[in-house]
């Protein structure tokens, strides 16, 4: 009888759910409904079928288009009350179709022609975002060479800068890099020239601080910093780094920040795990560069003070498609532009400080909320046990879809930080590097298997138990996730890593090493510890904590060095599980003897 | 604070492209307005020099050196 009434809720739950779907169709807008007349009826009775249904409704149907008449296909204004009505009324004898005119919006695709070469606009995913903003609003300070007014930047507004190299007001570029940055966040867009930029309806500042070599002071940068601060610009990209600590410039950051201004910078192309300085300060959102294929480009610094990552460019050899194309001057010949594909995390900044203008024109003012809402519709990495990605890769369109949602609070803020394992706020934690959910299915998985076992055999919790459970299940798996400035990972991962993990920590992947994802580790401590009294618990928790640890892989990740990711690493990972949770139980029996 | 490296000049692409003296161990110094006569790419020297904390730049390929002094070796 039970079971009759469980399946009974069970059908009717199903069929309450059939009839409330929608569809997708639902989702459409309309004001306009079509009535296609049937063919086999004479245009008479179609033109008093019309008449009569003005004198009914109180609206007239008028053919589409000119090409409607053999179809006898008429458009009348009207919402879902009408449609309604149409559908229940004695009209649907003498037609075919009566349906939503459905409104179609294309997403802009700029007719700039060579918008086909910027890879990187599609892959951070900026059309759909075009369709809600431009950016329009948002002044983007380019602290960099200066900016030339290239023929691409005609459309572009400007606001007025300064030049800290010859300490002028006309900042324009001697070298090429500053136009180039520029370019990608606001180049000219859809005007039938040249290539595309991000925020094409914000506004630009130049500032100057880099000679044409490409170098420029601490003095100058701090300078310049300020100087955005307090004529209005809303963000700073600086695609600059090198350099050592200066409380000059952490000084003029914190102003800036403390006046609302968001600081993107340049990680830094060194290849090392070193993040360069101004982007390793604090209020500085620091940018890691990709490669055409998404993935962290061989120069990109990574480690602490990765924020998020974007398109940077890879060039192959002279093959300019990998990198990143704009317009800009050309600095050997005065007066000439070109397009000119570049590379470097220099220019993956710039896309971030584009994308914040464009958050910034969605509503959302403050330099914070602006910087949660980046890193929160980023596209997480999960396998990024160096932060080579941060928060993840740029995503346009899914951030300004937050930033529409309205403000971000403080508690979804804090959510998100603990759902993606953000945690101490001394230490830069990152949320790529631990699956959290099969971590604490380890540990529980690990504690179900003592409780089940101590149904059988009766024993006490106890320290070594509880400790043994959890290095054997997942370590201390927060640990993971810590980056210190320059100093090796290497050492976290090995403490936050279980037993099972530990043979691949020092690497650094996230396949296990079969040697240590065994029964191999529990089984010699338990013969070390099985005589002494409190240390052999610990030995039963690690046997239980590892069959967890391998039981949760062979079923949700079997991914074994030397053994591939399939049927046998399965397997292998099972039966050692078995095994583990075997030699557990006869090393907890003897004690029941002694009871 | 003067220091002595020796090295090969090379010129690296981000940007319009700078130069680095890149040592015998790997590690790449990028060359703060270097003289016309080191600006050879291959170019096997020697240099005495000073790095330039208070220096950022667009290419961002390692500690600034600005050259006081270089000699070419065979």
């Amino acid at each position: 009888m039970k079971r009759l009434l469980l399946v009974g809720l069970f059908v009717a739950g199903l069929l309450w759910a059939l009839v409330s779907f929608k569809g997708l169709a639902a989702q459409g807008t309309y004001n306009s409904i079509i009535l296609d007349f049937r063919e086999d009826i004479g245009a008479a009775q179609i033109e008093s079928q019309v008449k009569s249904f003005a004198q009914q409704f109180g609206a007239t149907p008028q053919f589409n288009s000119e090409f409607s008449q053999g179809d006898h296909v008429f458009v009348v204004k009207g919402d879902r009350g009408l449609l309604n009505a149409l559908r229940h009324s004695p009209l649907t004898k003498f037609t075919e179709i009566i349906e939503p005119n459905y409104e179609y919006q294309a997403l802009l695709v700029p007719n700039d022609p060579d918008y086909g070469k910027q890879w990187n606009l599609r892959s951070i995913n900026v059309e759909p975002a075009w369709d809600s903003t431009r950016g329009s609003g948002s002044v983007v300070a380019v602290i960099d060479t200066g900016i030339t007014k290239v023929s691409d930047l005609e459309i572009t507004t400007f606001v007025e800068g300064y030049d800290f190299v010859n300490d002028r007001y006309e900042a324009t570029d001697d070298n090429g890099h500053g136009t180039h940055v520029a370019g990608t966040i606001a180049q000219s867009t859809n005007n039938e020239r040249g290539v595309a930029g991000i925020a094409h309806g914000a506004s630009l500042m130049p500032l100057k601080v880099l000679s044409a070599g490409g170098g420029g002071t601490v003095a100058d940068i701090a300078e310049a910093i300020k100087y955005a601060a307090d004529h209005n610009a809303h963000i700073i990209n600086m695609s600059l780094g090198g350099g050592g600590e200066s409380r000059l410039l952490q000084e003029a950051i914190d102003y800036a920040h403390s006046k609302g201004v968001l600081i993107i910078a340049a990680a830094g192309n060194e290849g090392q795990n070193a993040v360069s300085y101004p982007a390793r300060y604090r209020h500085v959102v620091g940018v890691a560069a990709l490669d055409p294929a998404g993935s962290k480009t061989p120069y990109s610094n990574y480690g602490a003070g990765i924020d998020i990552a974007a398109p940077g460019g890879l060039k192959n050899g002279d093959d300019p498609a990998g990198g990143i194309l704009q317009n800009t001057i050309n600095p050997d010949v005065p007066g000439e532009d070109v397009y000119v594909a570049f590379e470097g995390t220099s220019m993956a900044a710039p896309h971030v400080a584009g994308v914040a203008a464009l958050v910034r024109a969605s509503g959302i003012t403050d330099p914070d909320q602006i910087e949660q809402v980046l890193k929160q519709s980023a596209i997480p990495v999960t396998d990024d046990a160096l932060n080579h990605y941060g928060a993840g890769k740029l995503d346009a369109a899914a951030a300004v879809k937050l930033a529409e949602k309205g403000q971000i609070t403080f508690r979804d803020f804090f959510n998100w930080l603990r759902d993606n394992g953000y945690l101490n706020p001394r230490f830069w934690i990152d949320g790529g590097v631990t699956a959290l959910l099969p971590k604490i299915a380890m540990v529980l998985g690990s504690y179900i298997f003592a409780w089940f076992l101590r149904n059988y055999f009766p024993f006490g919790w106890s320290w070594p138990l509880s400790m043994g459970l959890v290095a054997g299940s997942a370590g201390i798996f927060p640990l993971k996730g810590c980056y210190l400035f320059d100093l090796p990972q290497m050492p976290f991962r090995v403490m936050g890593s279980s037993l099972p993990e530990l043979g691949s920590a020092v690497q650094g992947t996230t396949l296990l090493n079969p040697i240590f994802a065994s029964v191999l580790i529990p089984f010699v401590l338990i013969l070390l510890f099985l005589g002494h009294a409190r240390w052999k618990w610990f030995a039963v928790g690690t046997a239980l904590g590892v069959a967890a640890c391998l039981g949760v892989r062979a079923a949700i990740a079997p991914d074994l060095m030397w053994l591939g990711n399939g049927a046998i690493a399965r397997a292998f990972l099972g039966v050692n599980a078995v095994m583990c949770f075997a030699l557990a139980s006869l090393a907890a029996k003897p004690e029941v003897r002694h009871l | 604070m003067s220091i002595q490296l020796e090295g090969t000049i090379e010129h690296k692409g981000f940007g319009t492209g700078a130069w680095a003296l890149v040592t015998s161990s790997g590690e790449t110094y990028e060359l703060h307005q270097p003289p016309a006569d080191l600006k050879h790419k291959g170019l096997k020297v020697k240099v005495e020099g000073e790095i330039r904390k208070d220096v950022m730049t667009l290419a961002m390929i390692g500690p600034v050196l600005e050259v006081s002094r270089f000699e070419t070796q065979s």
